[in-house]
């Protein structure tokens, strides 16, 4: 999924790039999320034990509220403002991807029954994640608990990514020019995302880690696009290229070619076609019908809402009688819990009042040396 | 290289107590004209601003411009062990990777050296501009200090409002609120008993008392405080340190949540 060996190439040639912040650091930023990932990532972990999940009485499961739930309710407490962005229509060239991926599911669940049969409940365990499938219901339910916390939701045309991207993007652009005077909507500081797409779609600052557990204790990594493309020495176009040869979800790569080798590539020679041209062919097999160039437009020009009043992000007050309705009437929450967490809602909101530094004064560059300089020993 | 001589070593104690709450690690940057710092807390919310001007140093040598990354705890451990009356002296080279701070008795008759790693600090260093104030408000800094914390026993945000009847600071909280006024009042002894209260225009803040109260932790260095505010800032609490330089607090104000959710 996403970028195939992405993180370990950039933490390899562009350190820099990425920065570990703390979750806290974060505060009173917004901050857009892929919805649709982190979604998946509840229903494989949240309350599983074996094939097992949470439910609700009538036997639905319950696991991605539960994690929707408690995650957001960090961020809220954090003082972090979320937008999330669930997944539109996947575009054509993703087809052949999801079909994979859709075949990949019915043999986990033909290995899930026979790891069943067998009793291994390693096996079970270990299949049983993988027939984890994301349903129109599932999005739905978070859909309608969002809303009733207050938390604004963005419904892709297409990919959610590329739309967490675009809100990022014009977020960049507003900053610049009118934030702080009409506060316009679209100012999201980062993306928070487990998928490497993202970069390629042109978030200009990308974090993951951002939706783990607290208990992981794993710091939040920034990625700062403008970074990676000045230590790699690439343009947003050659990246995005290099991306495409690395292995993408809309288009096969070519056979023997990494990322390490397609960041050489790249470099020698500037875009795709000229390394088409200069390959060679014998030892390289391109595959026979490439939509590199469809992919690449894909990444240049997704589809992606840009209308101000289609992105109506606003984060409005808790609607505590729907949210106990949803949760605790309809699928068996703990009212104690669902009551002292809408609570948790309520102050975070207080909270989230602070203003920060940066929204008054800009950074500027220092003109002191360093005394020490980062010694590179690699 | 780097050569500084502070005799009233004191200064430097209390400098580093005032700040080492607010932020853990932080450059100094040293120039010719003085030894500074300016970092914000983790959280991005507050800001220090440090700057002890050259000529207030017995000795003054920087050959160029250096950025000394330093952990304020560690290095407050090795300032506890100089003593009240020491002269220090900070001391280090250009591209090694350590300072030292040498403290003399004054009889000079012990002179220890307690030499600190550097550390590599990747920190943002912010602009800010030069403002004219709506308000500026100069009080003595151990009534400041005494009003954050009695407030803060009721609630966990302090409103600043000046008007021409003088400076409010109020507060609410679960148990009840609190409410306290200040006059300008010239006519005292000393003159940094004074309340003097500069209005150009009203202005009412909200800020988080957690921060004011780390902020005078510097109560110490001054017998007063001055607190600048206007509308669309972040308020400075200045305090001098002697007559060579301060230490100014930023704080961002809280936002009316009604503002944001009209824009």
């Amino acid at each position: 999924m996403g970028i195939k060996g992405l993180t370990k190439l950039l933490a390899d040639n562009a350190p820099s790039a990425m920065k570990e912040q703390k979750f806290e650091s974060y505060f009173g930023r917004k901050i857009a999320v892929d919805a649709s990932m982190s979604i998946y990532q509840f229903l494989i972990v949240v309350g599983r034990a074996g094939t097992e999940m949470l439910t609700n009485e009538a036997g639905e499961v319950t696991s991605h509220l539960q994690g929707m739930f408690n995650r957001t309710i960090r961020l809220l407490e954090a003082g972090i403002k979320p937008v999330y962005v669930f997944d539109g229509k996947p575009p054509e060239l993703k087809r052949q991807e999801l079909a994979k991926r859709y075949s990949k599911r019915a043999d986990a669940t033909a290995d899930l029954s026979g790891a069943i049969e067998a009793g291994n409940k390693e096996d079970i365990e270990k299949y049983s994640k993988r027939t984890v499938k994301v349903t129109k219901q599932h999005n739905d339910d978070c859909k309608r608990l969002l809303k009733l916390m207050g938390v604004p939701v963005v419904e892709a045309t297409s990919e959610a990514e590329a739309q967490c991207a675009a809100l990022c993007k014009a977020g960049k652009v507003c900053i610049v020019s009118s934030v702080l005077i009409s506060g316009v909507l679209l100012t999201v500081y980062g993306v928070a995302s487990e998928d490497m797409d993202s970069l390629t779609f042109g978030a200009p600052k990308f974090l993951r880690h951002l939706m783990d557990p607290s208990s992981r204790k794993i710091p939040v990594m920034e990625f700062d696009v403008a970074k990676i493309l000045e230590e790699l020495q690439l343009t947003m176009d050659q990246f995005i290229d290099l991306c495409i040869l690395s292995g993408c979800d809309y288009c096969d790569s070519i056979r023997g070619i990494g990322g390490q080798t397609a960041l050489k590539l790249i470099r020698q020679h500037g875009s795709i076609e000229t390394i088409l041209e200069n390959i060679n062919k014998e030892r390289y097999q391109i595959p026979e019908e490439w939509p590199y160039n469809e992919a690449r437009k894909l990444f240049k020009e997704p589809d992606v809402l840009t209308d101000e009043e289609q992105l109506d992000i606003k984060w409005t007050s808790p609607d505590e009688e729907g949210i106990v309705q949803f949760l605790v009437n309809e699928n068996g929450f703990n009212i104690d819990r669902v009551t002292k967490a809408v609570e948790k809602i309520k102050s975070a909101k207080n909270k989230s009042s602070q203003g920060r530094l940066e929204s008054f004064f800009k950074p500027i560059a220092s003109s002191s040396v360093p005394a020490k300089r980062k010694v590179c020993l690699l | 290289m780097l050569e500084l001589r502070l005799v009233q070593g004191s200064l430097l104690k209390k400098v580093l107590e005032s700040i080492k709450d607010l932020v853990n690690d932080a450059n100094f940057d040293c120039s010719t004209t003085g030894f500074s710092l300016q970092a914000m807390d983790s959280s991005h919310v507050a800001l220090v601003s440090l700057l002890l001007r050259s000529e207030g140093f017995e000795h003054y040598r920087c050959d160029r411009n250096l950025s000394m990354g330093m952990n304020l705890g560690n290095m407050s451990k090795m300032l506890k062990c100089a003593g009240n009356d020491d002269i220090i002296t900070i001391k280090a080279d250009d591209g090694g990777d350590t300072v030292t701070f040498m403290f003399e008795s004054p009889k000079q008759d012990k002179i220890a050296d307690f030499e600190m790693k550097l550390m590599d600090i990747d920190s943002e260093h912010l602009g800010i501009p030069d403002a004219e104030y709506h308000s500026i408000v100069r009080m003595p800094s151990n009534e400041f200090s005494r009003i954050c914390k009695d407030l803060s026993t009721i609630g966990d945000t302090v409103v600043i409002s000046v008007t021409k009847e003088g400076v409010k600071f109020s507060t609410a909280g679960d148990i009840g609120t609190a409410n306290i006024v200040l006059r300008q009042n010239t006519t005292v002894d000393k003159p940094e008993d004074a309340i003097v209260i500069e209005m150009n225009e009203p202005v009412s803040l909200s800020f988080a008392l957690r921060y004011m109260n780390s902020f005078t932790k510097a109560t110490p260095l001054s017998d007063t405080v001055t607190i600048s505010l206007s509308s669309e800032l972040p308020v400075v609490v200045e305090y001098k340190v002697a007559e060579m330089g301060y230490i100014r607090y930023y704080l961002a104000p809280k936002i009316e949540e009604d503002e944001e959710d009209k824009a």
